[in-house]
């Protein structure tokens, strides 16, 4: 299942990246690289660092040190939709969507597929003219009887204007939105994916967590995500949800889309993913070939080896997360 | 998952939750009924007169046009969410009528052509509320002042500007055309002699008035229009859609890149317009304008959305269900009067149907979450 295609040319590089937060060093000199088509776990203790990592990546912090580099090139975000921009999607905990609306309208949220007859531009400059022309007359000639010279030039700049307000509040009238066609496209966007939800028309509030995580991962992909950036997605899922959702994590690595999954669960890590890099207190310590290690070794590395040694055993925090399990 | 068992799972999904919705629907029309029945049976027992008429038809729709267009521009409010309700539509009616009256009145006074008065006060009274709106628009969208008290002050603001220009009065001294319009009907049709547009025929003497059966009131039609556009808005338009979506889930609206601010701005605009509207079909009703014009239909009109099945809450509600909300609270008053009773069971009356209202919603929401 694992083991895709991995390229060597690396799609995004984080060099050397610091996050202060005053006195505190959450995240120091911490680099690695993604390539296309892998998965990298990203683990560490509460606290490591991972979340903070991954929003300077993801244009919702910015780092106070270091480099990213994506496609070869330097970039920097301001915010988090330039990293979009560029394909660099976070599924967030909360997921984005409008739990009133339909799987289609999700996965359109905001880039609405419209019927195309008039463009709003032009339907702008049309309705504006409509309303405008009639009362700039109408305005202009009242003003001349009342108030001569400038009352007709008074009326005819109130008529003008009130016409293009009018404009800008109906001019979108035309507008309309080609739902049929966006339940089609999604209707194909969740098949290639190979999700399965039961009816598409019904709203998103009731789908279940594994679901609606899928609705999410859909429409980033349909926007041509080229890097997806997951935080603990599995962590209020089901079982079977959860599994769901990591084969969801390979398919979108099969399809060429690397992703960095941020987990708690030594089993999720290593069922998923090609890389694990371990950070401790905001550090690197460690970044293995899932094939070639084991959960042993990943949590020695997380809470410090010597800690292990000291305690001869391993803390409760980690076993209640599974960590043993997967030993 | 073959195509048979993917179908079937999808009619059983589907069947669950759309009963439930179909439920809050529809109640509000077999409610409808039941009150036309119940009016129609104690009229007819206790005052003789019938009730079911054509007569009656018209009275109710006349009723329910203020409360409908009031009931429209909370409805897009209350879609949009985050704690949205329009405190304002109200006095912005009043002063949609107050300008348009004393347009009107001062045009009539300098005897200037009726087309042009009528025109004049009726854009003049819409197009000015164009500026409370924007203004309520800006403070929730931009500055994010809690809808409720931005409007709140906004109404205010309305309130004393009319009483201002109207001097604490109502503006009469209107054109004797403007009640033509205002209580006129778009066609009228005289038995044996056939339709008549707009006027009642020329050829038709006092005697044959009452033959003569007017069909479709002028500020029923005026209120079909305005209500077909609003659902074209909400239920079409991208506008309409990004509307749902701040309403289900603002954050969410803001990251895909819906222009949230000025999609709300041209909601808290687009509802001040309907009571523009409503304003000037007050005018011409009455002909008069009054600060106060609207008083009474702020509370009625949120009672009729409610009704309608329109959450509170925000991303939830359909413009048919304030149609209906509208109407049954017009049957209950034009019933009340025409039975004879105290206007005042009208209070009671539209609170009970509001509180079995919310009951049913929150009965429906339950049952749909377990
Ligand atoms: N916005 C912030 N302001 C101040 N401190 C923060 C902020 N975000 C995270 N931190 C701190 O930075 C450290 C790393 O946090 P985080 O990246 O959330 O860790 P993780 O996701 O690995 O649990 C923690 O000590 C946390 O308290
Ligand atoms: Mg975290």
């Amino acid at each position: 299942m694992k083991k895709s295609q991995v390229s060597m040319e690396p799609l995004l590089r984080a060099v050397n990246l610091t996050k202060r937060f005053g006195g505190l060093v959450a995240v120091e000199n911490v680099s690695f690289d993604v390539r296309p088509g892998e998965v990298i776990g990203l683990v560490g203790d509460n606290g490591a660092g991972k979340s903070t990592f991954i929003k300077m990546i993801s244009g919702v912090y910015q780092p106070d040190d270091g480099e990213i580099y994506f496609d070869g090139k330097k970039v920097s975000f301001i915010d988090p939709r330039d990293a979009r921009d560029l394909g660099i999607e976070t599924i967030y905990q909360d997921l984005a969507l409008a739990e009133n609306l339909d799987v289609g309208s999700n996965i359109f949220l905001g880039r609405e597929m419209k019927k195309r007859f008039i463009s709003e531009k032009l339907s702008r400059i049309i309705i504006s003219s409509a309303f405008a022309l009639p009362l700039a007359a109408l305005l202009a000639w009242l003003g001349l009887q009342f108030y001569k010279i400038p009352g007709l030039v008074l009326g005819l700049l109130f008529g003008l204007a009130s016409g293009f307000v009018l404009g800008w509040l109906f001019g979108s009238v035309t507008q309309i939105v080609d739902r049929k066609t966006m339940m089609g496209e999604s209707t194909k966007a969740l098949k290639r994916l190979d999700i399965e939800i039961p009816s598409l028309t019904q709203q998103v509030r009731n789908l279940s967590g594994g679901q609606r995580q899928s609705v999410a991962i859909a429409r980033s992909i349909y926007w041509n995500a080229k890097v997806m950036i997951m935080d603990e997605p599995t962590a209020a899922l089901g079982v079977s949800e959860q599994r769901k959702v990591l084969s969801l994590v390979r398919t979108l690595a099969d399809h060429g889309v690397p992703v960095i999954i941020i987990s708690h669960n030594m089993q999720d890590v290593f069922a998923v993913a090609d890389r694990i890099v371990i950070l401790r207190r905001g550090r690197k310590v460690g970044e293995e070939v899932s094939a070639e290690t084991t959960p042993d070794k990943i949590v020695s590395l997380m809470v410090g080896a010597e800690t292990v040694h000291k305690m001869g055993v391993i803390p409760q925090a980690l076993e209640s997360n599974g960590g043993v399990a997967g030993a | 998952m073959t195509e048979m068992e993917l179908s079937t799972t999808k009619a059983a999904k589907k069947t669950r939750a759309e009963r439930l919705s179909t439920i809050r629907q529809i109640w509000p029309w077999f409610f409808l009924v039941l009150m036309v029945i119940v009016f129609a049976i104690i009229s007819k027992t206790k005052n003789n007169v019938t009730f079911i008429s054509y007569r009656s038809v018209q009275g109710i729709l006349v009723y329910a046009t203020q409360i409908l267009l009031i009931g429209l521009a909370e409805t897009i409010i209350i879609i949009s969410g985050n704690g949205g309700v329009d405190l304002s539509v109200h006095y912005t009616l009043g002063i949609a009528a107050v300008i348009s009256a004393f347009i009107m009145r001062a045009m009539y006074a300098a005897n200037l052509p009726p087309a042009l008065t009528i025109a004049a006060g009726f854009s003049g009274g819409i197009l000015f509320t164009i500026i409370p709106g924007w203004v309520n628009g800006t403070l929730v969208a931009k500055v994010k002042v809690p809808p409720f008290i931005s409007t709140l002050g906004m109404g205010y603001v309305m309130y004393g500007v009319a009483l201002l220009i109207s001097r604490g009065q109502a503006i009469s001294d209107q054109p004797n055309y403007l009640g033509q319009i205002g209580n006129g009907n778009l066609l009228y049709y005289w038995p044996k002699h056939g339709f008549s547009w707009l006027k009642i025929p020329a050829a038709a003497t006092q005697a044959d008035l009452q033959h003569i059966i007017p069909l479709v009131p002028n500020v029923v039609a005026i209120t079909l229009v305005v209500t077909i556009l609003i659902w074209f808005i909400l239920a079409k338009t991208q506008f309409g859609q990004h509307i749902y979506a701040i309403g289900g889930n603002i954050q969410a609206s803001i990251r895909s890149g819906i222009p949230v601010a000025s999609t709300l701005t041209r909601a808290y605009t687009l509802a001040a317009v309907l009571a523009g509207i409503a304003g000037v079909i007050w005018t011409s009703r009455f002909t008069s304008g009054a600060s106060n014009a609207g008083e009474p239909t702020l509370l009625f009109a949120i009672a009729a959305v409610v009704i309608g099945g329109t959450s509170m809450f925000g991303g939830e509600g359909r413009v048919i269900g304030t149609v209906i909300g509208a109407l049954i609270i017009a049957t209950i008053q034009y019933g009340l009067v025409v039975l004879g009773q105290q206007p005042y069971w009208q209070y009671v009356t539209v609170g009970v149907v509001v509180i079995i209202a919310v009951i049913v919603d929150q009965l429906g929401r339950k049952m749909e979450h377990s």
